[in-house]
């Protein structure tokens, strides 16, 4: 036995960093371990050199080569949202017009800060499209739901970047339900410009709403929503 | 990474010939199962796409980042209720099959560190190296675990701590350097 053996109870400060670099903390857990690193060099340093380690393990395991179908499908699925999103990037620029009227408009009501209730800006007009001016809890920021038909777009200005690590991920919420996860996942330009079509079945939606979540999104939303629209 | 943030397909495509395999790998180890672990590979790569320019290079290598997020993936998926038959890896033994022409310099160092956290984790006591896989790997909390094996919870803590630190010395200070 080792002298690194001898000690197999722990208790106190830095007792819970090797499971937590090795994802085996509870969510509430987590919460709670990652305040105390934030007051805690300690705990931070141990976290810093186990991390090495946990990051290490994968190549632990027996490498295997990737089957060509695992290939083809995701080469595929890329090719295919690179198009959308080169059609898409088209209809961005004609609507970055759009959201500069929106932030001309949604500035004055965002000023008030924390969320406030949405405002239908327009309804119907030749196009059929519908505009709901959704709530912002950045100060300057404003966003507006563009509805056409079955489809909406999310189109927003003046945002503040996701915080480091994260992405804004677009949820739906049905009367009475948890919001429900989408695959939309945007960031915004250095201006704060960004847009993004909403997907999935609108049909009994009663918010659109926006988080801050971790890359590659959330099945549930970690935080508060920064965006908030009601749609009914 | 530049390019993929910048929606270039091609240069994603080269990242996943980089990091594919060692995802597909590492998904099938925690799922057990290739069909799963497939949907796992092409679900964490395409919100790789959709993410790329989120990628912060001070905070690690490339293949660390996409390896966690499979990783995670992996996990939430085994989580999610997906029964878990007994791992049919026993393809373990017949791994190491990438084709000898498709063996670069960096993929003989990568062997080699493959190698070296191998032996590592190997030299662990058994009740350490349990710890660390039915928590990495399995993707069991440390109170599961501790319910599992009749363990208080602070020595399934205190084992895998040992075990890391164990580790982490016998890698060196920088096990993450080629991955």
């Amino acid at each position: 036995m080792t002298p690194l053996d001898r000690t197999p109870e722990l208790g106190g400060c830095g007792a819970d960093a090797a499971a937590y670099v090795l994802g085996a903390l509870k969510d509430e857990e987590v919460e709670t371990f990652r305040r105390h690193l934030a007051t805690c060099a300690v705990c931070r340093d141990e976290v810093a050199a186990l991390q090495m380690v946990a990051d290490a393990l994968p190549l632990a395991v027996p490498q295997l080569p990737v089957p060509r179908r695992l290939r083809r499908r995701v080469m595929s699925g890329v090719r295919n949202e690179s198009k959308i999103a080169r059609a898409a990037a088209a209809r961005h620029r004609s609507r970055l017009t759009l959201a500069r009227r929106v932030a001309a408009v949604g500035g004055a009501l965002a000023v008030a800060a924390a969320i406030v209730g949405a405002v239908v800006l327009t309804s119907g007009g030749s196009s059929g499209a519908r505009l709901v001016q959704a709530s912002v809890a950045a100060p300057a920021g404003s966003a507006v739901v563009r509805l056409t038909g079955v489809h909406a777009e999310l189109i927003v200005a003046h945002m503040p970047q996701p915080p480091a690590g994260k992405i804004y991920e677009v949820w739906l919420e049905r009367d009475g339900r948890s919001p429900s996860p989408t695959s939309a996942l945007f960031g915004v330009t250095s201006t704060g410009a960004g847009a993004v079509d909403v997907p999935g079945d609108l049909h009994g939606v009663s918010e659109v709403l926006v988080t801050p979540e971790p890359l590659g999104g959330s099945l549930v939303p970690t935080h508060a929503p920064v965006i908030v629209a009601h749609l009914s | 990474m530049q390019l993929v943030s910048d929606g270039e397909a091609r240069a994603f495509e080269i990242v996943f010939d980089r990091h594919g395999a060692a995802s597909f790998s590492l998904a099938y180890r925690v799922c057990g199962r290739r069909a799963m672990a497939e949907d796992v590979v092409q679900e964490a790569f395409l919100s790789l796409w959709r993410s790329g320019a989120r990628y912060d290079y001070t905070r690690g290598s490339v293949r660390s980042w996409v390896l966690t997020i499979v990783h995670n993936r992996a996990i939430d998926a085994l989580r999610r209720g997906a029964v878990r038959d007994s791992h049919d890896v026993a393809e373990e033994g017949a791994a190491e099959r990438v084709a000898a022409s498709e063996c670069t310099e960096s993929e003989v160092v990568r062997r080699d560190e493959a190698r070296n956290v191998r032996s590592a984790l190997g030299e662990l006591p058994p009740e350490q190296r349990q710890v660390i896989e039915l928590a990495y790997f399995g993707g069991f909390t440390h109170t599961q675990i501790a319910q599992t094996l009749e363990l208080p919870v602070g020595t399934v803590k205190g084992r895998m701590r040992l075990g890391l630190t164990k580790m982490r010395l016998a890698l060196g200070d920088s096990p993450e350097v080629a991955i």
